[in-house]
């Protein structure tokens, strides 16, 4: 069997995942924001006061110097954090901030940083940039965006600070791994502990179910393990027992009364029919000796009737006992063929017997012997003269199909919905009408299945499928796929 | 023959102590269990018919204290129970046999015999059988009336074999479908009526005296004499 923990385990999982995801994913949105906003605040500040500078420095030969130096100082409040030049030298140039000043026609006047600024410029002219709000560049020959504020000068001119998102996106890259990672094991862990405790869980639902197919017809004292805990499943089993219990009850007050209701009958019947048969002894008169005679035949069918519906009452409750062994059903339908075959010609009707050979069941043998002789005995009492009864036998898989198919009448509406209930029979037929009754729960007490119907061309078929070998339990019945 | 009946119902205490002893048993009756250990423990009996359902125990537990104390003749079980219980199927291996009410007598008689044969030391079998001018040759599977050849079939041979070896003793209907065919069951037809007629047909042909009766209501006998 199949364990159900695995589809928990994978749905549960599958949900914790998406959640995860979509919790880190609103986790990596906050953090890059705020990374940027927090650039974005010293961009502004910066730039302002970078603009400041540029407008009250006057415009001499030190302009570019002074103006230059500045930039330079607020460039270093960057930390050049970049691994493979790192900032040992003071000459070495901070990659990561440029600033540019542009004259009234837009072309470079001031540029400090690498380069010579004018990829930067060309990239923040196709953007257009006329802002105080910064904003993202992608500058030719870096891999790299910039994040740009820009500010006008009085004088026409305009000043851009650009800071290089390298630091920032290190930061977000460093911090989605250490998320992966983490929302990996959350992952894993949380599907190990999902699986192993559904599990858990339904081992217990396992043996119970296992335990509750082991009681069956011959065994109904044990009862499903309890779990020590008292949860859902412990109610489970403790549900299961009290049925059992009731059943149990059921079934034991069924046996009494059968089991009475039989002792009671028997008694006077073995006293009467021994009485009648020791004076059938001595009888001389042939009248008396012919309704003696008679009399102790009806008290055998009244015997048979009694014992039959006594079978077909506790196969309807489930509670007939079986005493399983191995026999030959083909071997078996030849016998009964042999049997019944001389009554049947006398009758006029022709009996034709099909198997394929032996076919070995395990079965209680007398039942199935008394349902076949059912089966024959319902062709004999009901089939017309010149009628045809058509007995077959096969192996399908694990399951022996006895198939009796007649060109009678067939069953008329009535007796065809009511057939195996007992005590139904057709209008015209004789006997108590518990044949086909008996057959059904003799079936059904071996986990058959019996279909009756009329067949198209007019008579009876009935279909009775049996398993070679009895289920003891239910587990044996493979999970259905979904 | 000694015979210890145990049954408490009266009815059918008297019906069997009559047939029975009819048939030659020697019986004595036990209408309880302690009578029963009374008089099994003052003399030795050849069988026992135990009823199952005795007013003051179990039958099951006074066989098994019969055995305790020593009483080795096997026992037929009288139960009014039909589905017999494993107890009861456990004393059948151990050689003892069963029975359900309502019963015909002849068939309590034929498992009396059986039980008492089953119980003696094993005897010659014969390959041939003889009842009046009928002769079966059991190794040629051949059966002769009056000097001729009869054409029997192999069940039919069985059949007739089966009522001489009960010559002179009745047989019923369903002793002939256990022993002849191997199944029990209790037909309401005539099955085996239909195979007793085309048998006679065979056997008791014109000119000669009719061995097989019928009995109604009881069963066939082979007449031996």
């Amino acid at each position: 069997m199949r364990s159900a923990a695995w589809r928990i385990s994978f749905w549960a999982s599958l949900a914790f995942t998406c959640g995860t995801i979509l919790v880190f994913i609103f986790l990596d949105r906050f953090v890059a924001n705020d990374i940027q906003r927090r650039s974005d605040a010293w961009l502004s500040g910066e730039v302002e006061v970078l603009g400041d500078v540029a407008a009250h420095t006057p415009h001499d030969a030190l302009y570019s110097r002074v103006v230059g130096e500045v930039a330079e100082l607020a460039s270093r409040e960057v930390p050049n954090r970049d691994t493979e030049t790192p900032p040992a030298s003071e000459t070495a140039e901070n990659d990561s901030v440029f600033f540019l000043q542009t004259d009234q026609n837009g072309s470079v006047k001031l540029w400090v940083g690498q380069g010579d600024g004018r990829p930067q410029l060309a990239a923040i002219k196709a953007r257009q940039l006329a802002f105080i709000h910064p904003a993202s560049i992608r500058i030719v020959g870096s891999s790299i965006p910039f994040r740009v504020a820009s500010i006008a000068l009085s004088d026409g001119s305009r000043v851009y600070l650009g800071l290089s998102e390298r630091d920032e996106l290190r930061v977000l890259r460093k911090l989605r791994v250490r998320f992966f990672l983490l929302w990996l094991s959350l992952v894993l862990m949380g599907s190990a502990i999902v699986f192993f405790t559904s599990r858990r869980m339904l081992l217990h639902v396992r043996q119970i179910s296992e335990a509750a197919s082991r009681i069956g017809q011959e065994d109904l004292k044990t009862r499903v393990p309890v779990p020590a805990a008292n949860d859902e499943i412990a109610q489970l089993a403790h549900t299961l027992n009290h049925m059992l219990d009731r059943i149990e009850s059921t079934v034991e007050q069924l046996h009494t009364i059968t089991g009475s209701l039989a002792h009671d009958l028997r008694s006077p019947l073995t006293a009467i029919r021994g009485k009648l048969e020791t004076s059938l002894a001595g009888m001389r008169d042939q009248k008396q000796l012919e309704s003696l005679a008679s009399a102790v035949e009806e008290l055998d069918r009244l015997t048979n009737f009694l014992n039959t519906s006594l079978d077909v009452a506790e196969a309807k409750a489930n509670a007939l006992r079986l005493k399983p062994v191995a026999m030959d059903l083909d071997a078996l339908l030849h016998t009964m063929y042999a049997l019944y075959e001389p009554s049947l010609s006398e009758k006029g009707i022709t009996a034709v017997l099909q198997s394929a050979g032996s076919l070995e069941l395990v079965c209680d043998e007398g039942l199935i012997h008394r349902m076949v002789a059912n089966l024959f005995d319902n062709e004999l009492t009901h089939l017309k003269p010149q009628g045809r009864a058509t007995f077959s036998l096969q192996r399908r898989g694990n399951t022996a199909h006895l198939t009796v198919q007649d060109d009678g009448a067939g069953f008329d509406e009535e007796t065809l919905v009511h057939l195996f209930n007992g005590r139904v029979k057709g209008r015209k037929s004789h006997g108590h009408g518990l044949g086909l009754a008996f057959v059904h729960a003799v079936v059904r007490a071996h986990h058959g299945t019996v279909d009756a119907t009329n067949a198209p061309g007019g008579g009876i078929h009935i279909e009775i499928s049996l398993p070679l070998v009895p289920e003891v339990s239910a587990t044996a019945n493979p999970a259905p796929t979904a | 023959m000694r015979l210890l009946l145990v049954e408490d119902e009266r009815d059918i205490q008297i019906f069997l102590e009559q047939a029975l002893t009819e048939a030659g048993y020697q019986v004595d009756v036990a209408v309880d269990g302690r009578r029963a250990e009374e008089l099994a423990a003052l003399q030795p009996y050849d069988i026992l018919i135990v009823d199952l359902g005795l007013p003051d125990q179990d039958g099951m537990t006074l066989i098994t204290r019969l055995h305790q104390i020593g009483v080795d003749a096997p026992v037929l079980i009288l139960s009014a129970r039909r589905s017999v219980d494993d107890r009861v199927r456990g004393l059948e291996q151990g050689g003892d046999d069963y029975l359900t009410k309502p019963f015909a007598l002849a068939e309590l008689l034929a498992r009396l015999r059986n039980l008492i044969k089953r119980n003696a030391p094993p005897g010659g079998e014969n390959t041939r059988l003889r009842v009046q001018d009928l002769e079966l040759d059991l190794l040629r599977r051949e059966a002769t009336r009056a000097g001729h050849v009869l054409q029997l079939t192999q069940q039919e041979f069985v059949l007739l074999e089966y009522l001489c070896r009960n010559a002179g003793r009745v047989v019923t209907r369903s002793m002939i479908l256990d022993q002849v065919w191997g199944i029990r069951i209790q037909p309401d037809t005539n099955v085996v009526d239909v195979h007793i007629y085309r048998l006679r047909g065979k056997v008791d042909t014109a000119g000669l005296q009719p061995l097989i009766r019928t009995l109604r209501g009881v069963g066939y006998v082979l007449k031996d004499r």
